[in-house]
């Protein structure tokens, strides 16, 4: 009975092992294995030592490709922060058609994120989109959204808010709801303004949703792939070419499958370390 | 335990489905070779023609024929054949700057090994095209096949009503010719109007249209690298990033991308653009009428006379070494490039078949005469270059387009520092071979 | 009169996440040359670019496609998760501590890390070009083990007890007695699989390269950017609006089921 027990413990957990050895182990081991050789899949595998590494210092593109990560993430991220928190506070309250509201906000999170790039292709076109249209109408110049090497990466990093914004109000919505009611009547008792409240009672207990946002935004930043793909091809000059996107011509484009697996470790390795400084950061800042 | 069963049948049918989609590629028996075109409706028609006729007289050896399997590209479906080792027998519609790197992974076979093939070879093309698809290890693996000259097409009524008497032939008229539109378009309120127009996209491909037309035309045909190195660091490639790079800045041509609007030339808002000889069929269609238009050589550098070569977008036919009778295959390919059959492409497909004698065969000399609007691509495809022999042409294409980018659309470099940016960057990709 | 400014906002905010969509939609039913003066309402109203979308590239084939794959993968993950959660939750066995630690160390993983090598894993087992390649690797995943573990966690040990005396075995357990109380639980599981499965674009790039295979969001992707398009922004947002259709009448319909879906996933920090 116990043996039988322990062996359905270990049938239970078994496909789990199976996948985990087949599709990350092991593809973390030949990771590792490849970057240590040069291979384009047809020709045999050559052993090539330190190479790869040493092509990845002085690879001028995988370096800007990184600088754009953090163009992007210093704009999403108080951008997205802002927003949500903001409209998570308002739908807290009591006010109408709350659930028209939240649904409206929430649609752009379903739907795929090829769907919202085509979709803002067009709005942010130069001649005949939504956006410039109506800024000319405003009087405005016109702005080269996805054409200007200023302004490419930035509008990325506000469609990607848009797109994203609705999942993160939800998260600091629930964050907010297990703030105690009973925390602001007695502070109100005490005369503390309602920006006193939010300062001293809200933001403490939102602090770890806070800290969730900012690492799946940044996961998310480094993650960033399919919206250069479709909108500019990771142009104009190079603005707006993404770690992974890189990585994909590397390997899928001139099939350099070796350096390709180096620059994804090195990106694993600084994806883990930029989400651990940001932590360590945040964690120490909690009283 | 239905459920339990259920489940177990779920995956057995996972597998299933796996293998079935994995192994649904055709299975062909030994003495059936098979053949790959490419997906164009016209190439499609006349490969099959050749198939069935071959097909008719030779029982014993069959051809399967299909277009390249849809994909992204097709140098894409090819390599995922070549890893998953069902290549075809023939492929013709190989980029010339492809087949080096498929030779050196030992994929193709030596045609220059085959009975007959080096005098079909010399008796089709000059020494020259010879030079140029022969390997860094002295062996032929692709049979010249087809090209697009890349001329300039213009508009004529255009350049007339802005007072450009002569049609540009070289760098300093045709600048003249953008001051000229521009100044005319600003006096008659006709909105913006531009010189012409190029692709700004650093992907390489799009330098088939710009860079490398002017470039051979400026260099009489120089090659892009050479043993092992960049050779276009040169005054012939700074002096064309220079011409290109004053375009953009006095604004002759657009850096925005008309998209989304109708053909810009056939609009009369685009006065000139550099192209190929396909654009005939689509102008002709969709032209409005008595619209004109004509073609010219790519400019040339001031004071330099011609001839004016250009690129021709070489495609080219190559044996795969999974294939078990080349000799087979090589007869099979010259039934399809018999001056008839040549003379039947070009009708069907207005593509130019890339032989020597275009301009003495009667074949070709009758043809032209009934079609003249083809003539002036057939004058250019005696002055063509398609791509060295050598590795990672798409790469080099593409380490030249990031700084065209930088340098010709953006004006953030001069074109001295660019080409050697480039060139720095290719003879890095070589080293480390 | 503040309030009233406040709706009036609030309003112009939701418009703005609402407006694209709409557009997409009216635009799509426009004539190609009147698209962009299309605000709200379709203008000139035709179904050309859906007519002629639908002889260009397989949009049907691959709507199935996506159905089944992400059908397949979205079943696969609610049993093999909610066995391995079952085991990691209510289980004693060697190694199980260690198991568990494993799961959160892989869970921080980036998926960059094993992108190349699992599309050669791909290539050697020669699921390429095949569905294998699509279901195989989406399986399981460990955050879906993490939820089901949690969730198996605060079921009481009475239930199971009495299931064992009763003399079910743990297949039994699991699949007929605590399925059934853990419905909010596999609907979460589920949305979140179904959703990010349907919604992934990079991997089918990757494997699959024939068009008669392609799931609809890399079929959409590859007509909006390749050459198929021809430029004509109506048949782009035409598919995009296919495309789109089918997971918003999904959201409509589940669309308190989607929230707390994605409320739950934030619980994972």
């Amino acid at each position: 009975m116990r043996r039988n027990k322990t062996i359905s413990s270990y049938l239970l957990v078994s496909p789990y092992l199976l996948h985990i050895f087949v599709f990350v182990l092991f593809p973390v081991g030949f990771s590792l294995y490849l970057s240590f050789h040069q291979w384009n899949i047809i020709s045999p595998m050559e052993y090539v030592g330190l190479t790869n590494y040493e092509k990845v210092l002085q690879d001028q593109y995988f370096l800007k490709s990184l600088r754009n990560t953090l163009v992007f993430l210093a704009i999403h991220i108080p951008l997205q922060i802002g927003i949500a928190l903001g409209l998570a506070v308002i739908l807290n309250q009591k006010i109408w058609f709350r659930a028209f509201f939240r649904g409206a906000f929430f649609m752009p999170v379903v739907v795929s994120g090829v769907v919202v790039t085509i979709l803002w292709q067009q709005l942010y076109g130069y001649e005949m989109g939504s956006i410039n249209l109506f800024l000319m109408k405003l009087g405005f110049e016109k702005i080269g959204w996805l054409t200007d090497p200023q302004w490419a990466m930035p509008s990325i990093a506000i469609m990607a808010t848009w797109k994203n914004v609705g999942l993160y109000i939800i998260l600091f919505l629930v964050g907010l709801q297990s703030v105690p009611k009973s925390l602001y009547e007695a502070s109100s008792l005490e005369g503390a303004t309602r920006w006193q409240q939010f300062w001293h009672i809200t933001l403490p207990v939102i602090n770890p949703t806070m800290m969730m946002v900012m690492i799946l935004s940044t996961i998310g930043g480094f993650s960033l792939f399919i919206e250069p793909y479709v909108m500019t091809g990771g142009g104009p000059l190079n603005s707006t070419l993404s770690a992974v996107l890189y990585i994909y011509k590397q390997g899928f484009f001139y099939y350099h499958m070796g350096y390709a697996a180096t620059l994804g470790l090195l990106l694993a390795l600084i994806i883990l370390l930029v989400v651990f400084i940001q932590r360590m950061v945040i964690e120490n800042k909690q009283p | 335990m239905p459920l339990m069963s259920f489940l177990f049948r779920l995956n057995i049918s996972c597998l299933v489905i796996g293998c079935l989609a994995s192994c649904h590629r055709q299975q062909h028996d030994d003495h059936t070779l098979v053949f790959w075109s490419s997906s164009n409706p016209e190439e499609i028609k006349f490969a099959k023609q050749y198939v069935d006729r071959w097909n008719e007289n030779h029982k014993e050896i069959p051809f399967f024929f299909q277009p390249v399997p849809e994909g992204q590209s097709s140098e894409e479906v090819l390599l995922a054949a070549v890893v998953g080792k069902t290549t075809p027998d023939i492929y013709a519609n190989m980029w010339q700057g492809d087949v080096e790197d498929f030779a050196r992974s030992g994929v193709l076979v030596a045609l220059d090994t085959l009975d007959g093939f080096l005098d079909f070879l010399y008796a089709r093309c000059d020494t020259q095209v010879v030079k140029e698809i022969t390997s860094a290890d002295g062996h032929i693996y692709q049979v010249p096949w087809k090209v697009n000259p890349i001329m300039m097409m213009f508009n004529p009524a255009m350049f007339r009503a802005a007072g450009v008497e002569t049609v540009p032939t070289d760098y300093s008229s045709y600048l003249e010719a953008g001051a000229k539109i521009k100044r005319h378009a600003a006096e008659a309120n006709l909105g913006n109007q531009w010189l012409g127009i190029s692709e700004v996209n650093p992907i390489w491909w799009q330098r088939f249209f710009n860079f490398l037309p002017l470039y051979y035309a400026s260099s009489q045909g120089a090659p892009i690298v050479k043993e092992g190195k960049a050779f276009f660091n040169n005054e012939h490639g700074i002096g064309v990033f220079a011409f290109l790079q004053k375009l953009y800045m006095h604004d002759y041509f657009p850096r925005e991308q008309q998209k989304g609007q109708s053909d810009p030339f056939l609009a009369s808002r685009i006065a000139s653009t550099f192209i190929g000889p396909w654009t005939i069929q689509q102008n002709e269609r969709f032209k409005t009428e008595g619209f004109e238009y004509d073609f010219m050589h790519m400019p040339l550098p001031d004071s330099m006379t011609g001839p004016a070569y250009s690129y021709g977008d070489p495609k080219n036919m190559v044996i795969f070494q999974t294939c078990k009778h080349p000799q087979v295959a090589w007869q099979f390919l010259q039934t399809m490039l018999l001056p008839e059959a040549d003379r039947d492409f070009l009708a069907l497909s207005g593509q130019f078949p890339r032989r020597k004698d275009l301009d003495s065969n009667p074949l070709f000399v009758d043809y032209l005469q009934a079609h003249p609007e083809l003539i002036p691509f057939a004058r250019q495809a005696k002055y063509l270059r398609g791509m060295d022999s050598a590795q990672y042409m798409k790469e080099v294409l593409d380490i030249i387009s990031q700084e065209y980018e930088a340098c010709v659309v953006y004006g953030l470099k001069s074109p001295e520092e660019a080409i050697a940016a480039a060139a720095k960057a290719v003879d890095l990709l070589y080293l480390n071979e | 009169m503040k309030k009233f400014l406040f709706y009036i906002l609030l309003g112009l905010a939701a418009f703005a996440f609402l407006y694209p969509f709409i557009w997409m939609v009216s635009a799509s039913l426009s004539e190609e040359r009147s698209i962009t003066d299309v605000s709200l309402w379709p203008v000139a109203l035709t179904f050309d670019h859906y007519i002629k979308l639908f002889e260009n590239i397989p949009i049907a084939g691959s709507f199935v496609n996506s159905v089944f794959v992400a059908t397949i993968v979205t079943f696969g993950v609610l049993v093999f998760s909610s066995m391995a959660g079952y085991a990691l939750a209510r289980h004693r066995f060697k190694g199980r501590n260690l198991l568990f630690y494993f799961l959160l160390f892989t869970m921080t993983l980036p998926f960059q890390l094993t992108l190349i090598p699992n599309y050669i894993l791909m290539v050697q087992f020669g699921w390429t070009n095949s569905f294998a390649a699509l279901i195989f690797p989406g399986l399981l995943n460990a955050f879906a083990i993490l939820l089901f573990r949690q969730h198996f966690l605060s079921i009481p040990q009475d239930l199971i007890d009495a299931a064992r005396i009763d003399g079910c075995n743990e297949w039994r357990i699991l699949f007929q007695i605590l399925w059934p109380v853990s419905v909010p639980t596999l609907i979460t599981v589920g949305i979140i699989t179904f959703m990010t499965t349907w919604n992934d674009v990079l991997w089918p790039i990757i494997v699959i390269r024939e068009e008669h295979l392609m799931t609809m969001p890399q079929l959409v992707t590859l007509f909006a950017v390749g050459g198929r398009s021809m430029g004509q922004i109506g048949m782009k947002l035409a598919s995009a609006t296919l495309l789109a259709l089918p997971i918003i009448i999904a959201y409509l319909i589940f669309q308190k089921h989607f929230i707390q879906s994605m409320a739950a996933s934030g619980q994972k920090e």
